[in-house]
Order: C-alpha cells, then structure tokens, then sequence
C-alpha cells in the first residue's frame, strides 16, 4: 500500500515518537494459527481523540486488550507516557489513569445506575472484608461520600436524574453514557471506548459526541474504536487504519476517508 | 418447652451456616461443596480445645473462627486464580480430605465415634449447661452475625462483591483485584461457618464425622436454596424450615434404615423444583 | 510382588476412571454444564446390572439393559433438567446447583431401595483369574482393561469421525452458531447425555463386578474423573483419559505407604500441586 506512507503525521517518525502520549510499538499477537496484531505501530496524542477504523477483525478489540494489560503480545511494547507497560498488571494500568469500555457495554444490570458508577471509583480499602466488620462508621461515611462522588459524575455526564433507576430501564443511549461515566469515575485520563456510538439514535448520538467532544477539552485523552465514518468526521482529531492487525495509515481524518485505496479495503476486501 | 428452645437454638447455628453459604455463593456467586467440612473445623477445633482444657471457649471461639478462615482461604487462592470450576473441583476435594481426617484419626478426633462429652461453654463463670442458658448464647451471636452482614453489604466491599457476580470482567476492567477479593469473601465466610461449628459442637456435648460429612454440605446448601439468595430473611427461613423437616418425617412410617437417603432425597428434590421454578427461594433475590 | 499386584489393580481401575473422565469432559465441554449427575447414572449402571442378575440374568444380557437405562437416565436430566434451564437463561451455577439435585436423587433412590449397605455383583464367572507375570487378575478386571481404552478409542473416533461427533464439537466450540446455523444445539445436548452415559455404565458394572458397590461410589469417582479432566487440559479427551489413569495408580500403590482412606488426600494433593505449578493442565494442545 504504497499511500500509507504518504499519509504520516508530524515531521519525521522519531522526533514524534519521543513525545508520544501512548505509544504502540511493533506490536504483534497471534491466538493459534489467527494472528490478530502484526507488527502493529501508532501513537496517540494527549488531548486528542484517535480514531480506530479499520474492516471487522482488523486487531482493534485486542490492541484494546494489549494496551490495558488483559493480554500479553507476542512482540512488541506499549508505552503510557513513556513507561512502559508490558507485563503490568491490568489494574496497575487502570491506577495509571487508562480505562477502556467495552462494546457488549457489560453494565451491572442487577445493580442501580448510581451503583455501577461507585463501583468503578478507586479504592485502596474495597477489597478488604474485615474492614466495615472492624470499622463500620469509616464504611458508612466511606458509603456515603463514594455516592457524592459517583453522583457528581452522572451529572457531568447527563443522567444523574436516573441515579436510583435500574440500568435495564434505560435507553440504550442512556446506558451508553453510563459506560462513559464509569470510566470517568476510574480517574482515567486515556478512555479506550469500543464503539462508543454505535446504535444510538441521531439525538443520542448528538448528545455522546458532544460530551466526548467537552470531556477533550477538560483534559481527556481518547483513543476509539469506531466504524461509521461521519461520526469519525465528528469527533476525530486523528484517524489509524488498522487492517490485518497492522497499521496502514496514521493522520489527518479527511485525507484517510478521502484515500480510495483505504477505501476499498474498509467497505470491499474486508475478511 | 425444652425441645422448643433445642430447635431454636439449632436453627439460629445453622442459620450462621446459612450466611456464610451466602456470602460464598449467593452473593459473591463462588460454588463451595465443602461448608460441612468446614463447619466440622469449626466444630472439632472448639471440642478438643475445651476436652482437654487448652482453651477457655472465648479463645477456642476466636481459633475456630481462625483456622476456618485460614482453609478457606487456602482452598480458594490456587483454585479462583483460575476459576470457579476448579474451585468446586477443590472444595470436593477438601471436603473428602478433611471427612478422611475426621474418621480416620482417632487419636486426634475420636475417629468415626467422634468426641463426647463436650464441656458446655463457660462465659464469665457461667456455666451454659442446658437449652434455657445456651439460647441466649445462640441469639448473641445470630444477630452479631445479621449485623456483620448488613454492615459487610451495604459497605464498598458489599457492593464490589455484589458487581462481581454480576460481571466479573468488568470489574476488573476497573482496576479491582477480583482474585483477593473473592478469597477475602471466603475469609469471612469461613469465621461465619467456624462460629457456628464451634456453636455445635458445645451445644450437643458431641460432634462425630456425620454432623460434618458431604451430607451436611448438601443439606447447608439446600438451607440457602429454599431460604433465599442473599438475603437475611432468607438465611433465617432456610434453616427453619430445614431444620423441622426431619421432625416431619419422624412422624411418618418410614424404615429407620431409609430415612437418611429420603431426606437427601428431599433436599435433592428442593434444589431441582427451586431451581426450576424458584431460583431465588422463598425470601432471596435472583441466583 | 505387591507393587507390581498395585500397579496393575490402578492401571485396572484407571481404565474405568478414564472411561469416567472421557466422558465428562465430553459433556462438559458440549453442554458447559458441571453434570454432577454423571457419577450417580455410573453407579445406576451397576446397579441395573446387579438388579437383573439376582433375578437370574446373565451379566451379558444384564449389561446392554444397564447401557440402556442409564442413556435414557442421562438424556432424560438434560431435557427435564438442563434444557428447561437454559431456556429460561440460567447461570452456571443454578445448572451446577440443579446437577447437585439430580444426583442426590438418584443416589439417595438407589441407597433408598437397595439400602446403603455394599452389594456384590455375583456371576458364574466372577471368580475366576489368570495369572500374568505374576500378576493375578479377575476376568472382570480383564474386561476393564480392554473395555477401558476401546471405549476411549471409540468416544475420540465417534468426536472427531462421524457426523454427529463434528457437529457435538461445532456445538461444544460456538453455541450461538450453532444456534443460529440450525445446528440444534439442544438436540444435540440431549443426544449426547445419551452416548456418555450410556457408555459409563460400561466401567459402572465391571467395577461393580470386581470390587462391590454402594450408592455413593459415584461422588468419588467423579471428583477422581474431574480432577483427571483439568489435569488433562479441559477439552482434550487423551489427556483425560492419560490423566486418570495415572490418578488411579497414584491412588492404588500409594496404599504402600499410606492406609487406603487416605489415597484420595494423595490424589487431592497432586492435584493442589498441579494447580499451582501448571493449571493449565499437563498436556495441553498449542492450538485452540
């Protein structure tokens, strides 16, 4: 593919590399005889969103799983901020400020909305059962001030009038931005979001880019996984073509969607 | 009268049982087939420390509840690392183990006899000889149960354990430890069952490897079943019913040699029909 | 030579434990269901066969009857019971739970009519050994050693060779593609509690035969043949099979060293070490 190489942003490779938010780096991974990730190499920049495109199983759902340590590549390192986090454990990269969603959604459907937020607010002292035996005024007043957090959360996010509902009784585009509120609630400052747009309606949609698009300027980095090029018009700042778990592009959005070639390969050659 | 408060008081032991198979599977949603053997650590450990006179029954309370704890977790930090499977395949395991332990030491555990004449518990000079002194023992500890447990679900940990069974993934999806999570559930289920065995063992005077085997593990399990998932009236219903169910039978003519097998029958039958028609027991929530 | 005597008697019973263990991990990893019933219908399978032949049946009659009540006893848990479940989307553990019912009420039936006490399978033939290297065998255990593998060797062809073994493991590896492929993942559930159950009650009988029985033989046996599936690499039927039986020949010459009660602490504890040095399994295939 000989415009991949046309399409590279920055100067040259190596100056843009050193400064890199997260750094993806040769990156392979294979399950069996299926290899998922190729000699995979992007970078995202902080304050921006990415875009992930590429056909169905191009690689983008498990770069998820190598970036936020739920898989081992093969080859390959991934650098947050220049540490690397190869062999991390994945709630020591969760502590580091990365959260990813997931396109099942996965929400506690049992749990009440408010609920779902709480549980994704860092804690040292959660995983411990002897605590609201030993202390349970801390665990109480704990309790109480994890709800103000968790409540103040779903009002940035827009839904905390449904704080005490259950996640079944809401619309998909509510429930959609309750993915984002948990992320939001893990401190995470790099959201990895799989699809967060995917089914929604035009005033949902409306309502998700736009939050997406607030959340950047408070900050926030994202890196997403998304399909429909009008929304990658939308949010993205930057755009990587994955195809057979191996980056084909990396830049401007206008001139990936633009390029016939890429296109060919999203929308005719797919596996 | 007597016979009333001896069922009572059983019911309340069992209904501590009860909240640690509560803790293990209805809320944390982790399958153990070993609670009998546990509830027999809990037991035997009370009965030899107060036989031999080592341990005031305060301390051998609080040993119990220890080494309970402790297998507990032993049997569930190699075998949750990998999963809930091979945590049924272990708690079998141990079951076995520990019933082979019970009978087959006789030196240590009075082997298939068991121990009799368990001194009854002395607190604070008091000796808690019969039924009418025990029963305030058994209602102190039941409701310092109920509390623990209220407390333990309304806290973070209650609520992370509660999100786990949901969706274990995405709980680690955010940055929890769901493997020492789970092991501490079966920490504190362990106390739970060690205090009822302990309980046991100093109410009736004796314990021997039947009160303990994989019987009492079905029978446990079926108290959660038809109590209810997760709830504390569900704790409290199960093991009431349960426990007068083998008084319903002793009315009926049955041959002494078939009795055990028919109330196993029972309890199979009750876990088939609830889980087919009533996963969430008579007072619990969903399984 | 007693060790050799040892060895032989677990190689014996590890043929039966393998048969056991091939099986379940034919249906678990078909149905997805922990199917605790699967040691009860093993006992069932013996005590058919001991049935009959107090009525007079030889053991040869006595034993397809056996093969037949137990299939029609597997395949009636996984309609009655498992269907009905997963249709109503149960989780894992009410099907675990529902297992554990099935199998108190077939045992306890079974302690119920036929008293807990140890019954023997008693035939003109029962008695009678030859002698091998020293080594003396009952013509049951004969029957075991040669069943052992045969079946084996049967299950792995039947999965991998006819049309109703590919379509199971289709099934087994992505239900809701069979589901919606027509594949008729219940059906095939179904058909499959047949087929393993009615092959267990094969090493049910004979180990009736050759050792005696009581209701509650299943349960251990069950833990043997689960702990004998993981350690083999869940899904694969040689290392299950492979993996019993050295379970079963720990189990037999470690009575050396340790009275009987406690071989299956010898077992227990192999399999502890296992988990916490290798759990994947020892012999897991590279593939998926």
């Amino acid at each position: 593919m000989s415009t991949a190489a046309s399409i590279l942003d920055g100067p040259t490779g190596a100056s843009v590399a050193a400064a890199a938010y997260l750094d993806i780096v040769g990156v392979s991974k294979s399950f069996g005889g299926l290899q998922a990730l190729n000699d995979c190499t992007f970078n995202v920049t902080h304050r921006q969103i990415t875009c992930l495109v590429g056909p169905n199983g191009a690689g983008k759902t498990t770069i998820f799983n190598v970036i936020t340590g739920f898989i081992r590549p093969d080859a390959g390192t991934v650098g947050f901020q220049g540490q690397p986090l190869n062999g991390m454990p994945s709630r020591h990269i969760v502590d580091l400020g990365i959260c990813r969603s997931f396109q099942n959604l996965r929400l506690f459907s049992e749990l009440s909305v408010l609920d779902n937020v709480t549980v994704y607010l860092p804690s040292r002292t959660d995983e411990n059962p002897f605590r609201p035996v030993l202390r349970p005024f801390r665990a109480n007043s704990e309790r109480r001030e994890r709800r103000a957090a968790a409540l103040a959360i779903l009002e940035e996010v827009g839904i905390a009038d449904r704080a005490e509902d259950y996640v079944r009784n809401l619309s998909y585009g509510e429930q959609k931005l309750l993915c984002i509120a948990r992320l939001l609630a893990s401190g995470a400052e790099l959201l990895l979001l799989d699809e967060p747009a995917s089914g929604l309606s035009a005033q949902a949609l409306d309502t998700m880019i736009a939050l997406l698009l607030q959340l950047k300027e408070k900050g926030k980095t994202f890196l997403v996984v998304e399909h429909n090029t009008g929304i990658v018009r939308r949010l993205a700042d930057r755009v990587v073509f994955l195809h057979q778990g191996h980056v084909l592009a990396q830049g401007d959005p206008e001139a990936i969607i633009a390029d016939p070639a890429l296109g060919e390969i999203y929308f005719g050659g797919a596996i | 009268m007597n016979y009333l408060l001896s069922y009572l008081i059983i019911a309340e032991i069992y209904a501590l049982a009860a909240m640690s198979t509560n803790l293990l599977i209805g809320v944390t949603g982790i399958f153990s087939i070993a609670q009998g053997a546990i509830f027999g650590i809990g037991a035997y450990i009370v009965a030899l420390s107060t036989l031999s006179d080592t341990l005031p029954f305060p301390l051998a309370m609080l040993l119990a509840m220890l080494l309970c704890s402790l297998v507990n977790v032993a049997m569930a930090l190699p075998s949750l690392r990998i999963s809930g499977d091979y945590f049924v395949v272990t708690s079998l395991g141990m079951q076995f183990v520990l019933t082979a332990a019970f009978t087959n030491l006789p030196g240590i555990t009075g082997g298939a006899s068991g121990l009799a004449g368990v001194p009854p518990p002395v607190l604070f000079g008091v000796e808690l000889d019969d039924s009418q002194s025990f029963i305030p023992l058994a209602t102190l500890a039941l409701f310092a149960g109920m509390a623990c447990y209220w407390v333990v679900m309304r806290s973070p940990f209650g609520l992370l354990i509660n999100a786990i069974r949901e969706d274990e993934l995405a709980v680690s999806a955010a940055g929890k430890n769901v493997l020492m999570t789970k092991v501490g559930v079966a920490a504190l289920s362990g106390v739970y069952v060690g205090v009822a065995g302990g309980l046991y063992s100093t109410f009736l005077s004796f314990i021997d490897p039947s009160s303990c085997d994989i019987s009492a593990s079905f029978l446990l399990l079926t108290m959660f079943v038809v109590g209810g998932a997760r709830t504390l009236a569900g704790c409290l219903i199960g093991p009431a019913l349960l426990m007068a169910l083998p008084q319903a039978l002793a009315v009926m003519p049955i041959p002494s040699s078939a009795a055990g097998p028919l109330r196993q029958i029972i309890y199979g039958a009750l876990l088939i029909t609830f889980m087919l028609f009533r996963p969430q027991g008579i007072a619990g929530q969903k399984l | 030579m007693l060790f050799l005597q040892l060895l032989v008697d677990g190689l014996v019973s590890g043929c039966a434990m393998g048969v056991v263990a091939v099986t379940f991990t034919v249906i678990y990893t078909t149905t997805q269901v922990f199917h605790i019933g699967h040691g009860a219908i093993y006992t069932l399978g013996g005590y058919v066969v001991w049935y009959l032949t107090e009525q007079g049946a030889p053991f040869v009659l006595a034993l397809p009857v056996a093969i037949a009540i137990c299939a029609a006893a597997g395949a009636l848990i996984q309609q009655q019971l498992y269907n009905r479940l997963m249709q109503r989307n149960a989780t894992p553990l009410v099907l675990l739970i529902g297992s554990l019912g099935a199998a108190l009420v077939l045992e306890n039936t079974l302690a119920a009519v036929f008293s807990p006490n140890i019954l023997n399978i008693v035939t003109s033939w029962g008695n009678q050994t030859i002698s091998l290297a020293g080594v003396r065998l009952s013509l049951a255990q004969v029957a075991l050693l040669v069943s052992g593998p045969v079946l084996f060797g049967g299950m792995v062809a039947w999965a991998n060779y006819t049309a109703l073994g590919k379509r199971t493991r289709a099934v087994a590896a992505n239900e809701f593609l069979a589901e919606i492929t027509r594949l008729e993942p219940r059906r095939v559930h179904v058909v499959v509690l047949a087929i393993t159950s009615g092959v267990v009650a094969i090493p049910g009988a004979l180990i009736a035969l050759d050792h005696g029985m009581h209701p509650y033989t299943g349960t251990l046996v069950l833990l043997t043949a689960t702990i004998a599936m993981i350690s083999g690499g869940l899904g694969n039927l040689v290392g299950a099979f492979v993996a019993a039986v050295i379970l079963s020949v720990v189990q037999t010459v470690s009575t050396i060293v340790m009275p009987g009660q406690w071989s299956i602490a010898a077992t227990f504890g192999l399999f502890v070490v296992l988990m916490i040095f290798k759990p994947t399994g020892l012999f897991v295939r590279s593939t998926a």
